[in-house]
């Protein structure tokens, strides 16, 4: 379980994350929802520890990621999906997605690879194994992202706008994997602008707005007349969100 | 001219062995100037502000100094110190430092055109600080500074005949011993130019194939 308590982020004067509260469970997909500066993609950076909290805890199953000891141990539990990739360029496919699995896991190279082409496959990108990410369309390295998170065999995968930096042609491909994934029970954090995907996928959606956590709701109550669409800020949202 | 030639041939041993002399100078050199230049370039990058700062000062003293300066006071100094070594180890010892600094700049300016988000990735996935570095900061700062770096290991090549003028009889040294003995300084120093240029060739063709390699899989245009 992902627990987050009174989270708060200050970047100088500016409240980025005000008094956050949010519980993930295993088998769960929560969609973190808002306006671009309302500080979804913060959350993940807190959960992932790339930025320290300013007030509050996070704990990953138990770890407090404010520790390094517990900061390792949530690393491993949970992976994380970048709206710019960030590919390792020096490396061949295949080789982003076994660093982690041979350097932190341990495991022997030609399981981690085993593995890693199982994944390259299952995203189809089989015949691209051996290429460099410079090679690949948007589309090709998110899809070798989701690979390289996978391979840790993570508990919690953590997706921050992973769709944003595409067309839709290739935020198609990408979904289609993430749909798979949540149909296989994978617990996600999703932190996306793709509401009717999410409306989809998700279990719940969490709004966030300013900082502040305004509404945590299931999916279908999230969408209904007397549920989400009755907070005005968010019926303003969803109807700009989807007029495009 | 024919005649001077031959006039010369008696003495190109000694030319060849001031010039192996020089290749040991510049091979101890080259890789003392890598190591020591990665180093530095860590430590101008890392969290300390004391590291960061020490190798600051370190990188403007070695570049702003004459080498010839920097040579005589290691040569003169060291023993002052108590640090007897060979005028051929001080000058590969000086040689390194000086070069060290230059390559340091050129890996640091590689290190920080790393893309942040790269590195943000490797934390992510728990690498550790180390594996980072090793992993995916020095082959991705390398790749952009092999070449700029190619310029500065050349110089370095370049200044070992400064080492002439601590007894050390390399290159430069042998040939000015010949060039006195058989009154024929246009010969012996075309010679020179001869080798001075195979060696830095062959250095610059060294770089080109350390480029490719490590930017395989990168697009024409950055290759």
């Amino acid at each position: 379980m992902i627990e987050i308590n009174n989270v708060e982020k200050r970047f100088g004067s500016a409240e980025v994350l005000k008094r956050i509260n949010l519980k993930v469970e295993p088998g769960e997909v929560v969609t973190i929802l808002g306006s671009s500066g309302s500080g979804k993609s913060t959350l993940i950076r807190c959960i992932n520890g790339l930025e320290a909290l300013s007030g509050g805890a996070i704990r990953v199953d138990g770890h407090d990621v404010s520790t390094s000891a517990g900061l390792a141990a949530a690393r491993r539990r949970s992976a994380t999906v970048f709206q710019l990739f960030n590919l390792y360029p020096h490396m061949t496919v295949l080789r982003n997605v076994t660093l982690a699995p041979i350097q932190v896991l341990g495991q022997p190279r030609a399981e981690a690879e085993a593995q890693a082409r199982a994944l390259i496959d299952l995203v189809g990108l089989t015949e691209h194994a051996d290429a460099y990410p410079q090679r690949l369309s948007g589309g090709q390295r998110q899809r070798v992202g989701i690979c390289r998170a996978l391979a840790m065999q993570p508990r919690y995968l953590l997706l921050d706008e992973v769709t944003s930096a595409l067309d839709p042609e290739m935020t198609g491909e990408v979904l289609a994997i993430l749909a798979r994934l949540a149909a296989e029970g994978t617990t996600m954090v999703f932190v996306t602008h793709e509401i009717e995907f999410a409306r989809r996928i998700s279990d719940r959606i969490v709004f966030l707005e300013a900082g502040e956590l305004i509404v945590d709701m299931p999916t279908e109550a999230f969408f209904s007349e007397e549920g989400g669409l009755a907070v005005p800020r968010i019926r303003k949202f969803l109807s700009k969100m989807t007029k495009d | 001219m024919i005649r001077s030639w031959n006039a010369l041939e008696p003495h190109l041993g000694f030319l060849l062995e001031g010039f192996a002399l020089t290749v040991a100078a510049c091979v101890l050199a080259v890789a003392g100037a890598v190591v020591l230049g990665a180093l530095i370039a860590s430590l101008r990058t890392a969290r300390s502000r004391a590291a960061r700062t020490v190798a600051a000062v370190y990188c403007d003293l070695f570049r702003n100094v004459p080498f010839i300066v920097q040579l005589f006071f290691f040569f003169y100094g060291l023993p002052e110190l108590g640090i007897y070594i060979g005028a051929f180890e001080t000058g590969v010892l000086a040689m390194s430092i000086a070069g060290g600094a230059f390559v340091a700049d050129v890996i640091r300016a590689g290190i920080l055109s790393i893309e942040q988000g790269v590195i943000e990735a490797a934390r992510v996935f728990g690498l550790s600080r180390w594996q980072i570095f090793s992993r995916i900061v020095m082959p991705n700062a390398l790749r952009v500074s092999v070449r700029p770096m190619g310029s500065v290991l050349i110089n370095l090549v370049l200044t070992s005949s400064i080492l002439s003028t601590i007894t050390v009889n390399e290159l430069t040294g042998t040939a000015k011993i010949v060039a006195a003995t058989t009154f024929m300084p246009f010969e012996v120093y075309a010679v020179l130019l001869v080798l001075y240029a195979a060696l830095t060739y062959t250095l610059s063709l060294a770089v080109t194939g350390v480029h490719r390699r490590l930017n395989r899989g990168m697009p024409e245009a950055v290759a």
